[in-house]
């Protein structure tokens, strides 16, 4: 350790001591002269050795290395500005990937003990919820030991904040849930568990820094002040910080005790039912506890749960953990998502390395001479080497940090975009700069050492490299651009292609009657009178009734598997005239009869696919005793499952029991714009302690396939740059070759060839490569686009016309990329090449 | 300490840091005289190889066995002597009995073999 400071030391003095040793041997020197020696050898070399002994002789020339590659970059400002873009490029796009994926996943959340933080959730081998039953949720806080806490959050539809036209968001949170995060409130207080856990304390509310400010113009003094929620008086008790950070990147408006949902939702039995999923369950780990202990422990708590409520546990339920400390929860289908963007981020990072080792084989040739000379002068291959490799390095420094600024643009114009918590920010943190040095090693590796290699090898003439670099680039940019086609034909389709049901001039009413503790006669009295008003409206056209209506809050699923391929079935209980009203067409049997037993009508191409060529009427469906008839088969109409080509439908007709848990579909003739005011008087007249929620279809249709189109256009800007750039590279590619062949060309002229057998002579060895990358790549995106059929809407992962036209597209790009430079041999003045040699 | 980056103990050369030291336990000398030191106690059979002894100074002086201070040379010039540090003759009692164990271990093979 000593002998470290000692080093360093003597390279912080090294000028003082070179002087120094200096002295010492010019002393030696004269002494030797006096005695008659005059053997003293070569000063230099022998100070030179006396150096090494320092060991700092590596810094020496990593710094010469330094110099020498950045005096080499500005010297040719047009290769360092191309290269370095092109680079910045590849690298900025894998950064801005990494950075959301890390402000989503991986940056802890700005709580107290966020590494013990998990959420919580139901799964069974052919079920999911995220929700679980409140009664559900006690019986787990209250018996499980590996959890030193336990937070339920209930989110609720908006509800009426006094009279305000637009409803607020609110959710119900159990009284700890601002003391386990440790959030300190901007004004008042958080709740408390010792004073809001039970149900008859006095009714509290606590507003969001953002409410607060637009709804209460920012005033302090709100504290105290009574405020409605839903006609219900209560206490406003605090506002939460401005940069505050909630479980799950939940942000509604108004905060409330969950003891006291009874009370704001009147006569809820939700928080006493075993068999409505209504809370989202998070758990704060036992200090030294791991999750999967956790896990196991509450295993065995599901099974004396299923004990003593069977009806409140699935078969083989089990609940699983997920790290809950970060933005979003960090579930298992998260990881698909990411592992298909990082392929297509790494893609144009190796379109961009392919490029600029093109582009680095190409200047080889310029650097021919001088490397020569310094090796005629002693250098070794191993020091060329090493300097080629510095000045990639520089060259890559470079890059990152323009792609570090990239990033940091992308993300803030994210979080902009997106109205992200306020405790996000876009600064890159250690984990990106971590990722951004390991991204720019590995790029600055992938187009600095093939390079490199061959040009300390001397042998820059091999055109092996350079196919293979244009194989690389084509191969990467056919993928990217056949996954942009793909996606810009879903968003086409999604906007130009009916749906299957009539979304335009749909609205939904769902008064969620169950929350509000009717029973099924009272909720079909209520649901009765409702319809028949409406329909009493003018420009109603039909009403009808569904329990999980289209593009809503809740979907039902399962997985099934027929004949090897995935089918996902969304169940739904319908009244007989909701094919009517949706504008689904009945493509055989009939409609149900009300309150129907045993009979189910399927979707299209579900009945295709399970009886392929017979006739589906009449098959019986399920498993047991209770088979269901088919009596029916309905168009193909994902009213949940939009984008999800694989979905299915299965509909039975609505039982007395289901009343409660109904919503109101109305079709009206004309836009459903005003219908909403007159739903609003009724459901008042009605009952006014439900406030129901209304929806138009046709705006929830669009943000759905909004979503899908700025997708799409996110991936097709990185497929026209991963294109732009494969195309520059080409140019360089052909041009360099075409320099390099200037000679043998005008010999050929001279000798009398055509123009067609010169351009084929330039250009046949980038034919290969080019076939074989545009079959590489395509082979790849047919496997890899697999994973993308759940957001396709319905356009299949081999659509051949994405294909074609993307491959097409990259074909003649390529082909005028190097036609362009290669014409260029055509005009050579072949007389005045000929007269140089 | 072993010193990788020098030649072994019982090579002529390998001595010299061995032979350093010791010049160095009765007085500071400066460059040049340790290496007369050398020539004529060896009675005219070792000469120091000026290349080696100014590199071996340097790595003495970084492990920390020897010292240099300003001084004035006999020819009343300035110049730097270099002294032995207790850490260095620490290390001249170990390479001594190395040395000696090694000498023995050599003779012996030469005697018996």
């Amino acid at each position: 350790m000593r002998e470290l400071f000692r080093r360093i030391y003597f390279l912080l003095h090294r000028r003082r001591l070179t002087t120094e040793l200096e002295n010492d041997i010019a002393f030696h020197r004269e002494m030797a002269a006096r005695a008659g020696h005059n053997n003293f050898g070569n000063t230099l070399r022998m100070r030179e050795q006396a150096y090494e002994a320092w060991g700092w002789t590596w810094l020496d020339r990593l710094y010469q290395d330094l110099r020498y590659g950045t005096r080499i970059l500005v010297r040719a400002p047009g290769f360092t500005l191309v290269a370095g873009l092109v680079l910045a490029i590849g690298i900025g796009v894998n950064v801005s990937a990494f950075s959301l994926f890390n402000m989503i996943a991986l940056k802890p959340l700005p709580v107290r003990d966020a590494d013990r933080l998990v959420r919580l959730e139901r799964r069974s081998p052919d079920n999911y919820t995220s929700e679980m039953a409140y009664p559900s949720f006690v019986f787990y806080r209250d018996h499980a030991r590996t959890l030193s806490a336990a937070i339920a959050v209930m989110g609720v539809p908006p509800m009426q904040l006094e009279d305000d036209v637009a409803a607020t968001s609110a959710s119900f949170v159990t009284a700890n849930y601002f003391s386990e995060l440790g959030t300190r409130a901007a004004y008042g207080r958080m709740f408390d568990p010792s004073m809001d856990a039970g149900p008859n304390t006095p009714p509290e509310v606590v507003l969001s820094y953002g409410l607060w400010q637009r709804r209460f113009g920012s005033d302090p003094n709100v504290i105290g002040r009574v405020i409605h929620i839903g006609r219900k008086p209560a206490t406003v008790v605090g506002v939460t910080p401005f940069a505050f950070a909630s479980l799950g990147g939940q942000h509604p408006d108004l905060w409330m005790p969950i003891a006291q949902q009874p009370y704001f939702i009147e006569r809820s039995t939700v928080l006493a039912d075993w068999t409505n999923s209504s809370v989202r369950m998070w758990g704060k780990l036992m200090p030294g506890v791991s999750a999967q202990v956790a896990e196991q422990e509450l295993r065995s708590l599901t099974d004396q749960l299923r004990k003593q409520h069977p009806d409140a546990v699935w078969d083989h339920e089990y609940i699983q953990s997920s790290p809950g400390g970060h933005l979003e929860v960090v579930q298992p289908e998260l990881y698909r998502v990411v592992a298909m963007v990082a392929v297509l981020t790494l893609l144009i990072l190796v379109v961009a390395c392919a490029n600029v080792g093109g582009l680095m084989l190409a200047r080889a040739v310029t650097r021919q001479h001088e490397i020569g000379i310094r090796i005629a002068i002693g250098a070794g291959r191993g020091r060329i080497f090493r300097q080629l490799c510095t000045e990639s390095l520089v060259l890559g420094a470079l890059a990152a940090m323009a792609g570090l600024t990239l990033a940091s643009m992308v993300v803030k114009a994210v979080l902009a975009k997106i109205d992200a918590p306020k405790w996000l920010s876009a600064v890159p943190d250690w984990r990106v700069l971590l990722f951004t040095v390991g991204v720019t090693l590995f790029a600055t590796l992938f187009f600095g050492l093939m390079p490199a290699l061959q040009i300390a090898r001397q042998r820059q003439q091999k055109t092996l490299a350079r196919q293979i670099l244009v194989g690389a680039q084509i191969a990467g940019s056919s993928v990217l651009l056949i996954v942009a086609a793909l996606l810009v034909r879903a968003a086409e389709h999604a906007l130009y292609t009916d749906p299957g049901f009539g979304y335009q001039q749909l609205v939904t009413v769902d008064p969620q009657l169950g929350h509000h503790g009717y029973t099924p006669a009272a909720a079909r009295a209520y649901l009765e009178q409702m319809q028949t008003r409406v329909r009493a409206i003018p420009g109603v056209a039909a009403v009808s009734l569904v329990k999980f209506p289209p593009l809503g809050h809740i979907t039902a699923n399962s997985s099934i598997e027929i004949r090897g391929r995935h089918l996902m079935v969304y169940p739904n209980s319908v009244a007989p005239d909701f094919f009517r009203a949706m504008a689904i067409p009945l493509r055989m049997g009939r409609t149900f009869y009300p309150g129907e037993k045993h009979a189910v009508i399927l979707s299209e191409s579900f009945a295709r696919r399970q009886w392929p060529g017979e006739n589906p009427l009449g098959q019986a469906v399920g498993d047991g005793a209770d088979k269901d008839t088919v009596i029916g088969v309905a168009g193909d109409a994902h009213i949940n499952g939009l984008s999800d080509d694989d979905a299915a439908e299965e509909y039975w007709a609505a039982q007395p029991g289901d009343m409660p848990e109904m919503a109101l579909v109305i079709r009206s003739a004309a836009e459903p714009g005003p219908l909403a005011l007159d739903v609003k008087t009724i459901s008042a007249s009605l009952d006014g302690s439900v406030f129901p929620e209304i929806r138009t279809l046709k705006a929830l249709y669009l943000d759905n396939v909004k979503q899908i189109e700025q997708i799409a256009g996110v991936v097709t800007l990185v497929g026209l740059a991963a294109l732009t750039l494969a195309a520059v590279g080409l140019v360089g590619l052909v041009a360099f070759v075409v320099t390099q062949r200037t000679r043998e060309i005008a010999i050929r002229m001279a000798l009398g060839a055509r123009p067609a057998a010169v351009l084929s002579a330039v250009l046949r060895q980038f034919r290969w490569p080019l076939i074989i990358g545009l079959i590489a790549g395509t082979a790849f995106a047919g496997f890899g686009s697999k994973l993308l059929r759940v957001g396709l809407y319905g356009v299949s992962n081999l659509d051949p016309a994405s294909y074609v036209a993307a491959l097409g597209m990259l074909a003649l790009i390529a082909s005028l990329s190097m036609l362009i430079p290669a014409a260029r041999t055509l005009r050579l003045n072949v007389a005045s090449i000929l007269h140089h040699e | 300490m072993p010193m990788k980056d020098m030649p072994s103990a019982f090579s002529p050369a390998g001595a010299l840091p061995l032979l350093i030291l010791r010049v160095l336990c009765s007085e500071s000398l400066h460059g040049y005289a340790i290496a007369q030191r050398i020539h004529v106690l060896s009675r005219d059979v070792l000469a120091v190889e000026e290349g080696l002894l100014y590199p071996t100074l340097q790595k003495m002086l970084l492990k920390g066995w020897v010292e240099a201070e300003w001084g004035i040379s006999e020819t009343n010039r300035k110049v730097r002597f270099y002294r032995l540090t207790p850490k260095g003759k620490v290390q001249l009692e170990q390479e001594l009995a190395s040395y000696g164990r090694i000498t023995h271990a050599i003779q012996e093979v030469l005697r018996t073999a």
